[in-house]
């Protein structure tokens, strides 16, 4: 029998522990991540910028190893041939024009000039600024110096790319341009970590998310998955209707729901523990109710209030 | 404004210039929003991923060698050295290049063992201060141009935390060290051994000398270009050293030229007073030109012995590449 070699994963954390003197910038984390999109939550000062530092070598771990596709990058750089990263507030070379930046980075790793200016003026096609290429950087909005670093992420086809709120300062378009990029880029199997305080953006690309909260690991895994893990806080089902009280009669009979409450006029809070049994029963009852339904919500099942549930049990 | 110049269909509206002062702005237009908002376009942003292979790492190292190389004739997708900067490495470059039209004259009026052969002639003297001359090249002209191009070449970086464009790439620390270190020297090189070269090469020329004098003088030639390269390898060892402990270019430069000008000084005045010369081993330019004089075979200024100032210069330069390396080794890019 011959044991089949398996590739590392593309980002394997174990332990890891950085210290900036009394200050704990990640704290005993681990966590292995391979393919597909992976979103990285936290508030301001959770550590997400000190993960990815620590991914990308600018800092070294204080305890615990990290490794990139199997290899220490602060010890071996090998694996930044297959990286792209974005940081947080990278400082541009400002005199350059955008096309002159990403080609020397493009030369960085190793291109031929006739391969980084083509490959270059491609991905800053791809991000919309082939109009601005040969323009300065020093005099380019935030929005486009954004884009400037997700085309220098991107030039050499990295297997991994790692986004430190890439968004950040993107007028709408190009948001939505960049994630849909985001997503085709996951399911072209590439391992994407991306950060984000605009949760919503990150729902709309991925469902798999790690949660970080004074440095500490709060939740890996799918959205929902996590979601439904957290007994302790009930989920709702709002439904906005006609009559709430006649409405609610029917509900407190069943099984999955434990409790209602009437959080404002025309409507109708439900609480219950499982969430999917309860929405099995939720259309028969509203049929039975005979009443004009106007609106049913999850106000819990999303990434907001999930934070905001995760956070609160962290600290 | 006539009706005829509005297009009301769409396309461009002209229109007559707001401020007008009749006096020659009758024909000034101006170019107002198109009308026709119903038109759109939407571009569409496909990425092609790419199947190239990745170059080798020298591919990767002379990417960072011609950045700052490059930078010193244009700033066009390569560093940027102030314009104050390249303007001084022109004039200090022209300045040491003075001796040769000094030669041409000498050739021109037939000055044979005259005051322009004694002074900017082919000897063992001249060859030794081309390089190692205290005045003016190695009190006003080698520091100075040390100063300013080594200045930013690391603690630029570490004051903008842009070592991080070459620490997130597939480019080891000791490649970039060694790179900026090889950019600086071949910097310094180009400006102190390619003007000693254009020196020796022009007296050859315009005296029309034969093989003969090629053949005298050539290891002459050959000491003094070791020393001039000695000069170059301590200058950029001590520079960066001072450029990598430090986040201001101008820390660094000024650092510089204090160890340079201040040894020297403190040295001057030990002898003064005491009479001996031994305090010049920690000067970098007296060990320098004591090692200079002993490899073109002119008579030392220095008591001590050559000896000292051959083991002082490896010991700066070991101290300074040390600091360097294990500065730049465990440097964590934490400013953004």
């Amino acid at each position: 029998m011959t044991m089949e070699q398996q590739d590392p994963p593309a980002v394997l954390i174990d332990q890891a522990s950085k210290w900036y003197g009394q200050v704990i910038g990640i704290n005993d984390l681990s966590l292995a991540i391979d393919g597909g999109v992976t979103g990285v939550l936290g508030p301001n000062g959770a550590g997400k910028s000190t993960l990815f530092k620590l991914m990308m070598g600018r800092i070294r771990p204080s305890q615990g190893s990290v490794r990139l596709f199997g290899v220490d990058p602060w010890k071996n750089t090998s694996p930044y041939r297959r990286v792209g990263y974005v940081s947080e507030s990278e400082k541009l070379y400002e005199w350059m024009t955008a096309l002159d930046f990403v080609t020397t980075l493009a030369r960085l790793h190793g291109m031929t000039r006739e391969e980084a200016t083509e490959r270059s003026a491609h991905v800053l096609e791809f991000v919309g600024l082939t109009d601005v290429m040969h323009k300065e950087l020093g005099k380019f909005s935030k929005g486009m110096r954004q884009r400037v670093k997700i085309a220098h992420a991107l030039v050499h086809n990295p297997d991994l790319l790692i986004l430190d709120e890439p968004l950040h300062g993107c007028d709408p378009l190009a948001r939505t341009s960049i994630m849909s990029v985001i997503r085709e880029l996951g399911k072209q199997g590439k391992t994407i970590l991306i950060s984000s305080h605009i949760l919503e953006e990150i729902e709309r690309i991925t469902e798999q998310i790690v949660i970080l909260h004074n440095g500490r690991l709060l939740a890996i895994g799918n959205l929902h998955a996590i979601r439904g893990l957290l007994d302790k806080h009930p989920h709702r089902i709002l439904i906005n209707c006609e009559d709430p009280r006649s409405l609610a009669n029917l509900f407190v009979t069943e099984e999955p729901v434990f409790g209602v409450r009437f959080p404002g006029e025309g409507q109708l809070e439900i609480q219950t523990n499982d969430l999917s049994a309860a929405h099995a029963v939720l259309p028969s009852i509203v049929v039975s109710s005979n009443q004009k339904i106007t609106s049913i919500e999850n106000p819990d099942d999303n990434l907001d209030s999930l934070l905001g549930y995760l956070i609160k049990e962290g600290s | 404004m006539p009706e005829e110049q509005v297009d009301l269909e769409g396309e461009v509206t002209r229109m007559d210039a707001a401020f007008g002062s009749g006096d020659g702005d009758e024909e000034a237009t101006a170019v107002v929003a198109k009308s026709q908002a119903s038109l759109g376009q939407i571009f569409e942003q496909t990425y092609r991923p790419w199947d190239g292979e990745l170059g080798p790492r020298w591919m990767r190292n002379y990417a960072i060698f011609r950045h700052h190389v490059y930078g010193v004739f244009t700033s066009k997708g390569h560093r940027q050295y102030h314009p104050m900067v390249r303007l001084l490495i022109l004039i200090i470059f022209l300045a040491s290049l003075t001796p040769i039209p000094m030669l041409f004259l000498s050739s021109f009026i037939g000055d044979e063992g005259g005051f322009f052969e004694k002074m900017w002639g082919i000897n063992r003297y001249n060859l030794w201060g081309q390089v190692l001359g205290y005045f003016p090249r190695n009190l006003c002209m080698w520091p100075l141009l040390t100063a300013v191009v080594v200045g930013g070449m690391i603690s630029d970086d570490r004051q903008h935390g842009t070592s991080a464009i070459y620490f997130s790439r597939p480019i080891s620390r000791l490649d970039y060290t060694s790179m900026k270190y090889l950019s600086v020297a071949i910097i310094l090189g180009f400006v102190i051994i390619f003007s000693y070269f254009a020196y020796y090469t022009s007296a050859i020329v315009f005296k029309a000398e034969g093989w003969a004098y090629l053949a005298d003088t050539l290891p002459l030639f050959l000491r003094g270009m070791l020393a001039g390269s000695i000069l170059v390898i301590t200058y950029t060892s001590i520079g960066l050293a001072l450029s990598s402990i430090s986040q201001s270019r101008f820390f660094a430069a000024i650092g510089f030229l204090s160890i340079i000008y201040g040894t020297k000084l403190v040295s001057l005045l030990i002898e003064l007073q005491f009479g001996t010369t031994f305090m010049y081993a920690m000067s970098p330019y007296d060990c320098l030109a004591h090692t200079g004089q002993f490899l073109l075979g002119i008579p030392s200024n220095y008591e001590h012995p050559v000896s000292i100032s051959v083991v002082s210069l490896m010991a700066m330069n070991s101290v300074s590449i040390w600091l360097l390396v294990s500065r730049v080794t465990s440097l964590e890019v934490t400013r953004e």
